[in-house]
């Protein structure tokens, strides 16, 4: 960059000393109303044999008169002098070629520097671009992916929950029916020791009743009865 | 060995009476207060209580037989006692009892009874559990009101239940 603008640089000083330089000729070669007039006065006195002679004679006076007219006629706005156009040209030529020698090489260096680094730039650019379309595609795939773990979670922790509520009422259904049966095996219980608790009370009763009865009557002659009897069993075997 | 300490005790009082000559009249009070402290958890506790003073368990005892056995009874089951075997009377006079019913050759048959026997049929049980068994016997009678009525004779470990009581059981096992 710094070589490319230093190179311009150069190029434009010579350009313009050689514009001063050359110019200066041009513009010596320029006439004056007074040389034009002094020129067509030189120019009749040795044409005519002197002044005064053109001044008798009235077709040299005015033609003369109309040549120092002509002096006072500007020059052509557009048509320059063929000097100037000999000068300038030159100048041009100079000009040109030196531009063609030094500047154009430097300005198209300095130009093909710029594109390259616009072109470079760009390409940075585009490299930014398809960097930042990767990245922004990577996030849009994590952001997927990470959607996707979610969902999956979401539908694990709900499959979870789903089995714990299965679970938990299957479990509640055995302890429910491990409770019915428990209950009806205790009720079943307490209504078997209920039965048998007043069995046992309606024999006391009836063996205590019976037991009162036998007591009255075994007087001693039951007694003897009873003991004879059963000495009789025993001899029988 | 504590059957052998049981025999040796056993041993012990059939011999004293021996030597006494009383042996008849001794073992039959033995058999009644065996039988006695048998009925009574407390006496029989009482008399087993190594705790109480030696001194205290005879006058235990001989305010509890005194005059209604012979001095040679009294003094039997103070020796008992006084080596604080008295728990294990019951067991001793047990055996003293088959032992002496062996020497004569027989066995003994324990009979409880509500009321007491006659003679006549003491021979006539002692006569039909000889028929049944084919051995003899020497019957000591337990006056027993919980048999209510009929006897339970006790021979080694058989027993010929024929009493009121039984039927009373059974009667009560029929309602169950």
């Amino acid at each position: 960059m710094t070589h490319t603008i230093r190179r311009t640089a150069g190029a434009f000083g010579i350009a313009i000393a050689a514009f001063v330089t050359l110019a200066a000729p041009a513009g010596a070669a320029g006439e004056t109303i007074g040389g034009c007039a002094i020129e067509a006065a030189v120019y009749a006195e040795e044409a005519y044999g002197s002044l005064h002679a053109v001044e008798e004679d009235e077709e040299l006076f005015k033609k003369l008169e109309k040549e120092m007219e002509s002096c006072l006629e500007a020059p052509s706005p557009i048509i320059p002098e063929v000097d100037e156009i000999i000068w300038g040209g030159a100048a041009f030529a100079v000009l040109f070629g030196f531009m063609a020698w030094k500047g154009f090489p430097a300005v198209k260096g300095a130009m093909d520097d710029r594109a390259a680094k616009i072109a470079s730039d760009l390409d940075a650019a585009e490299q930014a671009k398809v960097d930042a379309s990767q990245v922004k595609a990577d996030h849009e795939a994590a952001l997927a992916g990470a959607k996707a773990e979610a969902n999956q979670i979401i539908e694990d922790a709900r499959q979870q929950a789903d089995q714990l509520r299965t679970d938990l009422q299957a479990r509640a259904s055995e302890e429910i029916a491990e409770m019915r049966s428990r209950a009806s095996a205790d009720i079943e219980s307490a209504r078997s020791q209920a039965i048998s608790d007043l069995r046992s009370e309606v024999a006391s009763i009836a063996v205590g009743a019976a037991e009162r009865v036998i007591q009255g009557n075994l007087d001693a002659a039951a007694q003897q009865a009873l003991v004879d009897a059963y000495i009789e069993e025993v001899a029988r075997g | 060995m504590a059957d052998d300490r049981i025999g040796g005790y056993a041993d012990a009082l059939l011999a004293v009476a021996a030597a006494e000559g009383t042996s008849e009249v001794v073992e039959d009070e033995l058999f009644r207060v065996a039988e006695a402290a048998r009925a009574s958890e407390s006496l029989l506790t009482a008399l087993g209580d190594r705790q109480l003073p030696i001194e205290r368990r005879i006058g235990v005892v001989e305010d509890l037989l005194g005059p209604k056995v012979s001095p040679t009874t009294t003094a039997l089951v103070s020796m008992v006692v006084a080596n604080g075997r008295g728990a294990d009377l019951p067991a001793i006079v047990d055996e003293a009892m088959i032992r002496s019913a062996a020497g004569r050759n027989r066995q003994l048959a324990r009979v409880r009874s509500a009321v007491e026997l006659g003679d006549d049929q003491v021979q006539r049980l002692a006569q039909a559990i000889k028929t049944r068994t084919g051995s003899d016997v020497e019957i000591r009678v337990v006056i027993d009101e919980s048999v209510m009525g009929g006897l339970i004779t006790e021979i080694g470990d058989d027993v010929i239940d024929g009493s009121v009581r039984r039927r009373m059981s059974q009667l009560r096992e029929s309602f169950n």
